[in-house]
């Protein structure tokens, strides 16, 4: 069934990487651009189900990696049988330096909350997104802190270390 | 009820009073609060010791932050803590609250909670087991008989300063002050200059 729809894919989108590492599961490195029709094409295809979206920070080929984890429910389908067992991993990469991208919201809603926590954490700009505010984070970090040239050390001393203790305070009676 | 403490039950009724019904807030931080159920529940029942979960901090007036603290958690903490009447204890439950634990150098959670609010003990660990939380319990209850269980009186005391450390961390607060406010030494020491 994958092998299947490795055909199909590879016949409507030109250029595409798939990998089958194992039984049920496939890896899909894309373009940029093509990110959007690929996961139109495979929600029309039946994997109706965005699990996660996550990100990865290449430092040392300065890119970041979004990754689209799709699955299917349960759906009897002749063509393609072994659909709800499948797991797909849609991967795409971006420049560092100039880290936008678009919502992929047209497509699955569910990745509203996944988008707002990655343009916290990671800083990516994603077009076209309605709500791009802070999710879970209070403070305003310079850098994001999940980027790994964030120095979590160096921010906890100056942050949470900088402030006394209140017992035992030097200058106190 | 022990009838060797007759006489303090006499003697000191309201102290006895506090010490057998520490009612505590059901708040829940990070990973310690999966050992209250079974605390409160009947393998080990906390109320042997007078030990409830109550709904509100307006009833409450124990108070166990059951592990690491964010900052965002730390502000409703602190709301927590001062909505609770007066006389109220707080413990330190796990290594998290005390000096950040395995979170040392988290970006996003702090490291020593007795900067923020008093702490009248501590009770390391982690995870420290049920029996630990009586421990601590029996412990609190010699410290409120000698009276050195008295975090709330040194926040009265020390507000400024915990103000201060708070707004440190927060920039402005949404709330009022709860007691007056008044110079800390660093400010004295810049106006004497």
């Amino acid at each position: 069934m994958n092998s299947l729809l490795k055909k199909n894919l590879k016949s409507a989108f030109k250029g595409l990487q798939i990998e089958i590492p194992e039984k049920d599961r496939l890896i899909i490195s894309a373009k940029k651009d093509t990110v959007l029709p690929i996961l139109r094409f495979l929600k029309d295809t039946g994997y109706e189900h965005l699990a996660l979206v996550s990100c990865v920070d290449w430092i040392e080929e300065k890119e970041f990696e979004l990754i689209y984890i799709l699955s299917a429910y349960m759906q009897k389908d002749s063509e393609y049988t072994d659909r709800e067992k499948t797991n797909i991993t849609l991967k795409t990469r971006i420049s560092r330096e100039n880290p936008d991208f678009f919502t992929v919201i047209p497509v699955f809603e569910t990745a509203e909350p996944y988008e707002r926590e990655i343009h916290e954490l990671y800083g990516i700009h994603f077009e076209g997104h309605p709500r791009q505010v802070p999710l879970l984070l209070e403070r305003n970090y310079k850098i994001p802190p999940f980027r790994k040239d964030f120095d979590t050390r160096e921010y906890v001393k100056e942050v949470f270390d900088n402030i006394p203790f209140v017992e035992g305070r030097a200058g106190e009676e | 009820m022990d009838r060797n403490q007759l006489a303090k039950w006499f003697k000191e009724p309201v102290k006895m009073g506090h010490k057998y019904s520490l009612y505590a807030v059901y708040f829940c931080t990070g990973c310690g609060i999966i050992e209250i159920p079974p605390s409160i529940t009947s393998r080990w029942d906390a109320e042997r010791f007078g030990v409830i979960p109550v709904a509100t901090p307006r009833q409450a007036n124990l108070f166990l932050i059951t592990g690491y603290v964010s900052v965002k958690t730390l502000k409703a903490i602190i709301r927590t803590y001062e909505q609770m009447p007066e006389p109220k204890y707080t413990v330190g439950f796990g290594s998290c609250p005390i000096n950040g634990g395995m979170y040392w150098d988290s970006y996003n959670t702090i490291k020593h909670l007795d900067k923020y609010i008093p702490i009248d003990g501590w009770i390391a660990g982690c995870m420290p087991r049920p029996e630990a939380i009586f421990v601590a319990v029996t412990h609190l209850w010699t410290l409120i008989d000698k009276e050195m269980a008295n975090g709330y009186k040194r926040y009265r005391e020390k507000y400024t300063y915990y103000r201060a450390n708070q707004e440190q961390l927060f920039g402005k607060l949404e709330w009022p002050p709860l007691f007056p406010i008044g110079d800390t030494h660093e400010q004295l020491a810049k106006k004497k200059s």
